[in-house]
């Protein structure tokens, strides 16, 4: 019983973490119609950057803030200076077929992902080091028991609930969240309507580079933070969007709660070696059965 | 182009594999050692970008996982190597029938998925495969790996060509096995298959259209790019060892790196693409040497360059190095 609660937890906890870098993903995807391969190496450096302020002193909650801000700034710099320039070279002769306008902006990411990695390894040295938690890593004790529920467990669901119900009012409450939406839906029409959907492209890299900073200050306390640490959440983030549905952020958080607790009871119950074959075995699972994920609109995958 | 016969194909692929064998020969006979084995390096890891040339530059199919077919076409050989005793020669070209069965898998898979889904979801075959090592421990050895190289030179070769040194031999391993790979390629690019692929790649409902069946071609790619792919994977576990931290992630980026670079479109690209990568951190030492940098810097720069280079190239010069050539090959 015990094990069961203490996978329970884990999945909750790792859960909420995978809807957010899940949500990052499908905010770039619906605003550009890009896969961000960079994405957990932008998370990473601005949690080195929030690291680095820390021990010079500063406060968490200062250091926590400078790192959602310069997620935020780090993707709306990645999105003009590389992506909008290269969406806007649709007349060259790579980019002129239908299957390599998707496959180049992947293979420009990538470039990204490796120069930020280099790039900490050089500034910041490639050894590991540990990163605070705000909250106390030690189980809840009732009654004389350790339960397997820690107050960063609860600190990181109730973040994540509030980051989740903001981004929610920001798409459906706001103009400029409409105009992402709109811009999602038919990027022509929106301009046609007067929507400036090179503006909207820029906020959504924004948003996105501060959700998933937001999920690499979650998730480096319990791994350690060194310029490859969130590689392998990507992967599992990527794996939450496709099961929810690359198109849908209501999908991204049920993908990452999914993809939480399949890691966590595969790592409990079998071995953590399994993880990687478990999260494959889902992913191809979705594929199959279901290839737009759970909430996934019908014309998801037409790119 | 297109009009070229079946026999005029054959006759300019072979006039280019025998150029560059003998250009091979010759450069890197003149090579130190150390580099020898860099040029055999590059050797290797040529077919390995030619797999991704067929498979992204002329199909248009982005896969992040051919490390993991590496791992594939390194493991059976060094199986077969190590547990049947046979000779490299006959290991090696055994090992492609293995490489071909996961490129039909990988294949069927990928026949139904696009763009950004099919290069993630290769990305996590990439990083699941390896593990499969330390699942079955008794026959991969797990982390360990399999020991496993080229051995020396048969007595008949030594006879007629003198004792090769270590470096040497090992550039005699891969050069037959890269110029084959060659010849296979450039007669594809040049054939009726290679111009039906390029259909899959730049239209598939025109491509359907015209008669071309793209789910079993683009079968028909991931199974000839996965024995490339193998076949790279092989030669490379040779230089000493086959582990699962032999074909990492990163290895499957470089080899990507390297097609963008040189030019994804061409064979030519492929090969300038690969000596970048694989000289890349010998010629910044050779610039930077007199600096006094630090091992943290000197680490890290070769991987900062070379992405670098990939973005400026993907933003700038999306055709490569080699692009000048790029209208032709339309």
């Amino acid at each position: 019983m015990n094990t069961f609660l203490a996978a329970l937890s884990l999945g909750a906890s790792r859960g909420a973490t995978f809807a957010l870098v899940a949500l990052g993903l499908v905010i770039v995807w619906r605003g550009a119609g890009i896969v961000n391969f960079a994405q957990m190496g932008q998370a990473m450096f601005s949690t080195y950057i929030a690291s680095t302020l820390i021990t010079n002193g500063y406060s968490y909650w200062i250091a926590f803030f400078a790192a959602l801000l310069s997620g935020a700034v780090l993707g709306a710099l990645l999105d003009i200076f590389i992506m909008r320039p290269l969406s806007n070279k649709k007349q060259s002769e790579l980019l002129s077929s239908e299957s390599m306008r998707s496959a180049v902006p992947v293979i420009a990411s990538l470039g990204i992902l490796g120069a930020l990695q280099a790039l900490a390894g050089i500034i910041w040295a490639a050894e590991e080091r540990g990163f605070p938690a705000p909250a106390k890593q030690e189980g809840f004790t009732v009654a004389g028991n350790v339960l397997p529920f820690t107050s960063f467990d609860v600190f990181v669901v109730s973040i994540v609930t509030v980051a989740l119900i903001l981004t929610t009012l920001f798409f459906t409450k706001t103009g400029i969240g409409l105009a992402m939406r709109a811009t999602a839906l038919n990027q022509e029409v929106a301009k046609l309507s007067g929507i400036r959907t090179n503006r909207t492209r820029t906020i959504s890299w924004a948003i996105s580079g501060a959700a998933s900073s937001l999920a690499g200050l979650l998730i480096t306390p319990t791994s350690n933070l060194s310029p490859n640490t969130l590689d392998l959440v990507l992967i599992v983030g990527f794996t939450a969007a496709v099961v929810g549905g690359l198109d849908s952020p209501a999908g991204a958080v049920l993908g990452g709660v999914i993809l939480g607790m399949v890691i966590s009871f595969v790592t409990f119950y079998d071995t953590p070696e399994d993880v990687f074959l478990a999260i494959l075995a889902v992913l191809l699972l979705v594929l199959i059965i279901r290839p737009r994920g759970i909430l996934g609109s019908k014309d998801a995958r037409r790119v | 182009m297109s009009n070229l016969k079946v026999k005029s194909i054959a006759r300019i692929s072979l006039i280019r594999t025998l150029i560059f064998s003998a250009l091979i020969l010759l450069v890197g006979l003149q090579f130190d050692a150390y580099n020898q084995a860099q040029l055999a390096v590059v050797l290797i890891l040529f077919i390995g970008v030619l797999s991704i040339t067929l498979l992204t530059g002329i199909s248009g199919q982005l896969s992040l996982g051919q490390g993991a077919l590496m791992a594939v076409g390194g493991y059976s050989t060094a199986l077969l190597m190590i547990n049947y005793k046979l000779s490299l020669w006959v290991a090696i070209p055994l090992s492609i029938i293995s490489s071909a069965i996961a490129g039909l898998l990988l294949g069927v898979a990928a026949a139904r998925l696009r763009g950004p889904y099919l290069a993630g979801t290769t990305l996590v075959i990439a990083l699941a495969i390896p593990t499969i090592a330390n699942r079955f421990m008794s026959v991969f050895k797990g982390d360990e790996g399999l020991q496993v190289d080229v051995g020396y030179p048969p007595q008949w070769f030594s006879t007629f060509f003198g004792e090769p040194t270590y470096e040497q031999w090992q550039l005699y391993v891969a050069l037959p096995f890269a110029a084959v790979a060659l010849f296979f390629a450039s007669n594809i690019l040049l054939s009726r298959t290679g111009r039906m692929w390029r259909s899959i790649r730049d239209n598939e409902s025109a491509a359907s259209l015209a008669g071309v069946n793209f789910a079993r071609q683009k079968i028909y790619v991931f199974i000839i790019s996965s024995t490339f792919a193998g076949l790279s994977g092989a030669l490379y576990g040779l230089r000493g060892l086959v582990g699962p931290s032999v074909y990492p992630v990163s290895l499957s980026l470089l080899l990507l790196t390297a097609a963008v670079l040189g030019g994804i479109r061409s064979i030519a690209g492929a090969f300038i693409g690969t000596v970048i990568v694989v000289f890349l951190p010998d010629w910044i030492e050779l610039i930077l040497g007199n600096f006094e940098l630090s091992e943290q810097v000197s680490n890290y720069l070769p991987a900062l360059i070379s992405s670098l280079l990939l973005i400026l190239t993907v933003v700038i010069n999306p055709a490569g190095v080699a692009g000048v050539k790029l209208h032709k090959h339309k």
